[in-house]
């Protein structure tokens, strides 16, 4: 069921939070949200990372006992790692579950179940993956390559083709087979060369086949198991879930990594980010993300650490350069998109609307990736006599009304975004008005979230619209800028087509090599940086607070939900 | 008499029932658009995935349809699974139902206890500075939207208390993460978001109690226990407050159906986890069977909560007859 080889199997995950999240959001017109994977972001609290420079580690000597509280928006929805598709259950899962790999907080990965990074064939199509000595589920029952194979049938084995796994779509596209060779050793043969195999699809978490697989497929969907795990893998296991309010974990001590030090890990669900906010201060909560807007609240609390880091994630607008809609007739001329990009002082979004809190960007790759380059070809700095040139150069002249027309049309048209996002919906005030100084009318309009998504990947009657998104940690970016994702549901709804870039992007998936894919990268930056289809406006940044007892986390942009190497190592100094 | 008057009720319920669900259906439908519940954003969706699982969620079809499957499938007991997180719709409203129940209740309770004594004070004292300063309380309790006292009640009894070292309450949630759950911590949670809501009731009820009790005390009937020489006290609470709060019941029966539904602000302001934040957040991600399941289940509460308020009218008000 895949329709893209490049794009990552991951954009179910993200797809249902946002609207949770946008949906308590919108209601109090306030913000809050997290994206651990690639997708469209509904919220302007987009991150749920925590300190990135910040890991509270200190000298002290980590003691056992204790529970840790972390808030959250949004309520789980499954335990099944296969399941699963949204962040706030993939954050639970990877309290509970490890997956063969995982992430350092700079994106890089490392072993979890496995006992090393895999061996890859020479001709780039073969895994093979040693698991640790010793491995035991939570109930003591040793975990073996069958329940890795297990875990990856579920998502992409013709045998299983009744479990709703959001994974099966790349699963069965990429994978060929997976074995195990003998307990300790699992080989996953790849039906074709993909850079980013590994970083997406490697870090599922491991379910024990001596629960789950006596079920006929269609039973697993429904299984106690989704709710109430029974047995788990990771640093914890599973006590209780309130719904709409908490779940509740306790340590797990047969975890491969030894013991953790807490006793309990409690995920608490929280109303919005004043919510947040407040239970930091209060204590209610030990760890939380903190929405730019309140970062001054919570600075001058003395029980809460902040830190502030990058985060793969951008805010972007876009034109529609399909040649058959308003937008192509407007924009199919890169000097028009130049020229408003060139209008735009984005430093003072950034200082006014973000407070600060972000950077202003100057490539599609975002400044978290190893493929980013800070300074591609073009640089656009805010220009107003440079972009009325443009305008001029390109026959746009200015009309008896003020506003440029070329041949009779005008440069009129529309931008949307999602309502209740003040950020956005500020910027788009002060891209009208930016834009008006040039002569352009661009007139604002907010729609809610699943309408805004509709129209990006399928309706496209928009001119122009303004949305978030997150990246994972591989650097591939064509589901936004690949011509194949222009298609009907494809997350490149611009209708950004073109050759070189097609070219770029698909020579960097299918090469291995690091280097070589960043030289790749580099060029595919300089290119857009010149044809600037959907420019970013600004990286934006994460802000986490951790209450000062405890210790031991180390956030990082890519140590999100389920990608906390650290779980077991987290220890409070109170003991409480 | 009775026995025909609730037959007759009975099937006006079933019509309403019926209104409401389908009503609730066609709004959902009407303003989804071509948006599938939690597959439009995965990139690897081709036309045809999308198509499949719009089938798959009954989606392809005409809503007519959908309702008229839906309600077939109620009939037979099964309000079917969540489109989103795919667990059955009875499990989240049953999960919900008690803690909104707790909240709900308390508040309505909370009203009537304290809204009748205000209401007698302001009518006997009528014209008094009390009087004055209780109708501006009320006015207040109309006027101030819910979700801003919630917040100013957290920010002064939550983090102002804590800061300064004093006893705190507790600002989200209907227990605490770790070994809450007893008698006291339940209460604890549930001081601010009750109070917040009987707020509204209190205000409503005690010029209700207020005015009927003005109305009441110039009664003939009332003059005639004075001039008897009935003590006021005897008057005032044997006489005069027992016939006032008659309509006091029709008012507190149309409130009723709040017991599910009233809390929803409240329930998103405190991160109570209720069935209107069910319905609230199911709603805007256009979960069609959850929405449909909770707000069924609203409106059979509703269509009970006023019978109820009727009969016990009329068996309250011996001057009120079915017909």
């Amino acid at each position: 069921m895949s329709r893209d080889g490049d794009a990552d199997d991951k954009g179910f995950e993200q797809f249902e939070r946002f609207l949770e999240h946008w949906s308590r959001r919108d209601f109090l017109k306030r913000t809050g949200g997290a994206a651990a994977y690639m997708a469209f972001l509904a919220g302007g609290l987009e991150f749920l990372e925590a300190c990135g420079g910040g890991s509270t580690q200190t000298s002290q000597t980590p003691k056992k006992g204790g529970h840790v509280i972390e808030g959250n928006f949004t309520d789980i929805r499954t335990l099944n790692s296969m399941l699963s598709s949204d962040t706030a259950s993939n954050q639970v899962i990877g309290l509970m579950f490890d997956g063969l790999l995982n992430y350092k907080k700079n994106g890089d990965l490392v072993p979890a179940l496995a006992s090393d990074l895999p061996k890859t064939s020479s001709d780039g199509l073969t895994y093979t993956f040693k698991l640790r000595d010793n491995l035991k589920f939570s109930d003591g029952h040793p975990l073996t390559a069958d329940d890795v194979v297990f875990t990856y049938q579920l998502a992409y084995d013709p045998k299983y083709k009744d479990v709703a796994s959001p994974r099966r779509g790349d699963l069965s596209k990429y994978i060929a087979s997976v074995t195990a060779q003998d307990p300790k050793t699992v080989v996953i043969q790849t039906t074709q060369v993909f850079a980013p195999f590994l970083a997406n699809h490697a870090l599922y978490g491991i379910l024990p086949k001596h629960v789950l697989g006596d079920l006929d497929p269609k039973a697993v969907n429904t299984a106690d198991f989704n709710t109430a795990p029974s047995v788990t893998n990771g640093a914890f296991k599973f006590v209780k879930w309130e719904k709409g309010q908490q779940v509740t974990l306790a340590r797990n001590d047969n975890y491969w990594n030894g013991p953790a030090y807490l006793d309990s890990y409690v995920y608490k669900v929280l109303p919005d980010s004043v919510a947040v906010t407040n239970q930091l201060k209060t204590g209610e909560i030990d760890i939380g993300p903190v929405d730019p807007g309140q970062f001054d609240a919570i600075k001058t609390a003395t029980n809460v650490v902040t830190s502030e880091f990058p985060v793969p994630t951008f805010t972007f607008y876009a034109y529609n350069l399909d040649p058959a809609k308003l937008g192509g007739q407007l924009f199919g001329d890169k000097a028009v998109r130049q020229a408003l990009l060139y209008a735009l002082n984005r430093q003072q979004i950034v200082t006014a609307i973000f407070f600060g809190h972000g950077s202003v960007a100057n490539s599609v790759e975002p400044p978290t990736s190893w493929a980013y380059k800070d300074k591609p070809q073009v640089l656009y700095s805010f220009d107003k006599a440079k972009a009325e040139s443009l305008l001029d150069g390109a026959g746009w002249a200015k009309g008896a009304d003020g506003i440029r027309a070329k041949g009779g049309q005008k440069l009129k048209f529309e931008m949307i975004t999602n309502a209740g996002n003040k950020q956005r919906e500020s910027m788009l005030t002060v891209m009208q008005q930016s834009w008006k100084d040039i002569g352009v009318d661009a007139t604002p309009k907010l729609i809610q979230f699943p309408q805004l998504v509709s129209q990006i990947v399928s309706i496209r009657t928009f001119d122009v619209f303004l949305v978030g998104f997150n990246w994972g940690a591989d650097p591939d970016v064509s589901p936004l800028y690949h011509s194949r994702n222009a298609a009907p549901g494809g997350f490149n709804g611009a209708d950004f087509k073109n050759d070189q870039a097609d070219t770029l992007l698909d020579q960097a998936l299918n090469t291995l090599d690091r280097s070589k894919r960043k030289d790749l990268y580099g060029q595919f930056q300089d290119l857009m940086s010149d044809q600037e289809p959907s420019p970013v406006i600004l990286f934006n940044s994460g802000i986490y607070g951790v209450n000062t007892r405890v210790q031991g986390t180390d956030f990082g942009p890519f140590n999100q939900f389920a990608q906390r190497p650290w779980n077991a190592k987290v220890w409070v100094t109170d003991g409480k | 008499m009775l026995a025909k008057y609730l037959v007759r009720r009975f099937f006006a319920s079933v019509i309403v029932v019926l209104g409401v669900t389908l009503i609730t259906l066609l709004l959902m439908d009407r303003t989804r658009g071509t948006y599938v519940p939690g597959i439009d954003l995965n990139p690897n969706l081709r036309p045809d995935d999308i198509e499949r699982l719009r089938a798959n969620l009954g989606l392809d079809r005409p809503f007519y349809v959908w309702y008229l499957t839906w309600l077939w499938n109620v009939l037979h007991g099964d309000f079917g699974r969540s489109m989103i997180d795919g667990s059955p719709v009875t499990s989240h409203i049953l999960d919900r139902l008690p803690n909104t129940l707790e909240l709900t209740g308390t508040a309505i309770l909370l009203g009537v206890l304290i809204s009748i004594p205000l209401g007698v004070i302001g009518a006997l004292r009528r014209g008094s500075k009390t009087d004055h300063t209780l109708t501006v309380v009320s006015v207040a309790g109309f006027a101030v939207p819910q979700f801003w006292l919630g917040l100013l009640l957290i920010l002064l009894f939550s983090v102002t208390l804590e800061q300064h070292g004093l006893p705190w309450l507790p600002s989200s949630g209907a227990t605490s993460p770790l070994g809450g759950g007893d008698v006291l911590d339940r209460l604890e949670h549930l001081v601010m978001p009750a109070t917040v809501l009987s707020f509204f009731y209190l205000s409503l009820w005690s010029r209700f109690t207020r005015s009927s009790m003005l109305e009441v005390l110039s009664q003939d009937y009332i003059r005639t226990a004075r001039a008897k020489g009935m003590g006021e006290r005897r008057v005032v609470y044997l006489h005069g407050l027992r016939n006032a709060l008659i309509p006091l019941i029709t008012l507190v029966g149309l409130e009723l159906p709040g017991l599910v539904s009233g809390g929803l602000v409240v329930e998103v302001v405190f991160g109570w986890p209720g069935i209107g934040r069910l319905l609230f957040e199911r709603a805007l991600q256009y979960d069609y069977s959850t929405v449909m399941g909770v707000t069924f289940f609203a409106t059979l509460l509703v269509v009970a909560g006023n019978l109820l308020a009727d009969v016990l009218y009329a068996i309250l008000d011996p001057r009120i007859r079915y017909a």
